[in-house]
């Protein structure tokens, strides 16, 4: 039985629509974010200069000068925008992995784009590897050898340089004094920046190629959420989205 | 119904609250143990507010060692969460787990009262609001971890022994839930975990996989082909992007295949590209700030809309063009301007408060610092192009009185579907923000854990 919806009228709708807070700014940015994306070169250099709006923005952090460099960049001819919000995240990952967090680093990393380790099982391995290493130098010999079997073991078997690279690895176990045999190398904190640099380059790839504009997955969600709202409430429309016209209640 | 130029005159005084947008959305979060308002008879809690230990005999059912935390559970999100840790189950193992509101009765089991709801480690029953539990999950005792959350998307609560989901029940209560914890036997002691250390259970995991559940529902909608297409043009020839939009259109027309765009009843289209032209030109000029020159424009290409000095769009264009005075430190030709044509503006209550705001500019050393800086800034300039844009539009005879362009219809419709759904869920789950969307990467999937 259902419970009986709630009945908003025409005017009390319109009343809510027209108290949303939406900027202008916003909504130009949604329009250089689908001219980017989908490739409209000459329309989104236009709408530039047109709005104001910002098209692109590449700050570079340099690590050893700690100091911004502002450029402006191209990438196959196409132009991308990169936020400095997400400069921080990945500069967040780069120090966990320097400090040896690789766990805190792996986390990180799928907070910002969770695609970056899936398509890149490479960048994975060395970030598993680095996290044996970091548990071996802190002489966690159990729990290193069950975290080798169980998340690098697998991944050996299905490639043979994963599996080299993994010998080598776990060889740091067979020495008393790890900080001097030949495999010492790994431990060395060069190996942590060696990793930190394949992440911050990964990261890097994803970030400019914003690949999939948002105004499709925004009127998905309009979709969506009309319907969420129909099983609740009796409200005016927007049925067809082409003229985005509201349609009463009764129809 | 809203008349398009208060609309304007609106964003005018308010152009930056930038702060409501993303604030209102900061909550508190429970970070420690009540002490205030806690058992006080029949348990101590440590210094640091994260541990309990039972002090009473157990003997009745009114000496129980209950507490609540310090805040209760935040809300517009999709998931809250937390966990005890059994450090000694004492003598009989009542521990409790469960959530409580603010008028929760001191000395009784979270479950037992109505408007409660605890999970009993004794006997692994849940308890909703009855004496009487009901077969839920599994007893657990020293050395276990159990977690309670709230997940506000299904309306549920749900919780955890030791990392695994044992159980949800529905959430019957209303309004704000304080995590409670309670201990009933001798050497009974439990320690609490607010998020300060990491969980046992992937709460985070969990969240994202609702996110998820959502995300997917989503995508399986469809929209009509092209309509991207359609909504940027009307978007472009809507506000008079004169030359994005024939770039744009080019670009559609030249694509192999060629982007097919139905047109729309001609008529439509031929309505947003009214004085495309004129309107872009008005944008160029007070988007550099010569209002002068959009004055003489305006005189020249529809001067019935500048005939009445008193109407909105001169009142915009004068404010515009006495902040362009003090931005370039003309301030006595500024008092001068704005004698002239804003005195005339005091008296009449929807402006009189932008007026002064403007004139308060001209005290200070550094008015872009002020509290009326944002008078300066370009998005101010951008109001008044809009404003001046829709004005152009309505004189149009064919004109339909659309304040909105497409986009911004559905987007709206959007906010207000999703406000409306949140308030239908007792104000609970995760809002949406377009300005939050536009940073973020794309949606966030369950996560690979390490």
């Amino acid at each position: 039985m259902a419970t009986s919806k709630k009945v908003i009228t025409r005017e009390e709708w319109e009343k809510k629509l027209n108290a949303v807070k939406l900027r202008k700014e916003d909504m130009n940015t949604l329009v250089m974010n689908f001219l980017v994306t989908e490739g409209f070169v000459e329309a989104a250099d236009k709408f530039q200069r047109e709005s104001g709006t910002k098209r692109i923005l590449f700050f570079l952090l340099c690590d050893f000068h700690l100091c911004l460099v502002k450029v402006s960049f191209f990438l196959n001819g196409e132009t991308a925008e990169i936020d400095l919000a997400t400069i921080t995240d990945r500069m967040a990952v780069k120090k966990a992995v320097q400090n040896g967090n690789v766990e805190d680093a792996i986390e990180k990393v799928n907070d910002l784009n969770p695609e970056i380790l899936d398509t890149n099982p490479e960048l994975f391995f060395h970030l598993q590897q680095q996290r044996l290493i970091e548990l071996i130098r802190q002489g966690k010999t159990d729990e290193a050898l069950e975290f080798a079997q169980e998340e690098l073991a697998p991944r050996g078997e299905e490639n043979q340089a994963f599996l080299q690279e993994l010998e080598k690895t776990v060889a740091l176990l067979v020495f008393e004094d790890a900080s001097n045999c030949p495999v010492k190398d790994l431990l060395d904190v060069s190996h942590r920046l060696k990793t930190a640099s394949e992440v911050n380059a990964a990261i890097l790839t994803s970030q400019s190629h914003e690949k999939d504009p948002k105004l499709p997955s925004l009127l998905k969600m309009l979709i969506w959420a009309q319907n969420q709202l129909d099983e609740k409430a009796v409200y005016p429309h927007i049925n067809d989205l082409s003229t985005g016209l509201l349609q009463d209640p009764s129809e | 119904m809203n008349s398009p130029s208060s609309h304007f005159i609106h964003k005018f005084r308010h152009s930056s609250n930038r702060q409501d947008m993303a604030t209102n959305e900061e909550e508190e979060s429970p970070t420690e143990l009540n002490t205030i308002n806690s058992s006080a008879g029949f348990l101590i809690v440590s210094p640091d507010k994260l541990s309990i230990k039972y002090t009473g005999l157990g003997q009745h059912g009114h000496d129980v060692g209950v507490v609540q935390s310090n805040k209760p559970a935040p809300f517009k999100r999709h998931a809250y969460y937390f966990e005890i840790y059994v450090k000694d189950a004492g003598v009989k193992g009542r521990v409790a787990i469960g959530f409580t509101t603010d008028n929760f009765k001191i000395g009784r089991h979270p479950g037992w009262e109505l408007n409660t709801c605890g999970y009993h480690g004794e006997d692994g029953l849940i308890y909703l609001g009855k004496r009487q539990g009901e077969t839920f999950g599994p007893a657990y005792t020293t050395g276990d971890t159990v977690g309670a959350g709230i997940n506000y998307d299904s309306q549920e609560f749900f919780f955890t022994v030791n990392g695994t989901l044992v159980g949800t029940v529905s959430k019957y209560i209303k309004g704000p839930l304080f995590p409670t914890v309670a201990v009933h036997s001798q050497n009974e002691e439990v320690s609490v975990n607010f998020g300060q250390e990491k969980f046992a259970f992937d709460f985070k995991g969990y969240e994202a996989s609702e996110r998820n559940k959502q995300q997917i529902a989503i995508e399986k909608t469809s929209v009509p082909p092209n309509i991207n297409y359609r909504l940027v043009k009307n978007y472009l020839l809507h506000f008079g992007y004169e030359e994005t939009f024939h770039a744009f259109d080019l670009a559609t027309n030249c694509t192999v295949p060629p982007i097919y765009v139905p047109q729309e009843d001609g008529v439509d289209v031929q309505d947003t590209a009214y004085a495309l032209n004129e309107r872009k030109i008005l944008r160029q000029l007070i988007g550099k700030g010569e209002i002068d020159a959009a004055f003489a424009k305006l005189r020249d290409c529809y001067p019935q809309l500048v005939q009445d000095d008193k109407s909105e769009v001169c009142f915009l264009l004068h404010c515009q063009k006495f902040i362009e005075l003090v931005r370039i430190g003309a301030l006595e030709e500024a008092v001068k301007y704005g004698r002239v044509e804003l005195a005339k503006f005091i008296g009449l209550n929807v402006f009189q408060d932008i007026v002064e705001d403007c004139f308060a500019l001209l005290v200070y050393k550094c008015p872009e610092e002020s509290n009326v800086g944002y008078f300066l800034e370009a998005s101010q300039r951008e109001v008044v192009a809009d404003a001046v844009n829709a004005a152009i539009l309505s004189t149009n005879p064919k004109h339909k009185d659309r304040l909105y362009s497409h986009l911004e219809a559905l987007l709206r419709q959007l906010m207000a579907c999703c406000l409306e759904l949140r308030l239908l869920n007792d104000g609970q789950g995760e809002s949406l923000s377009l300005n939050r969307l536009l940073k973020n990467n794309s949606c966030k999937r369950i996560k690979k854990t390490g």
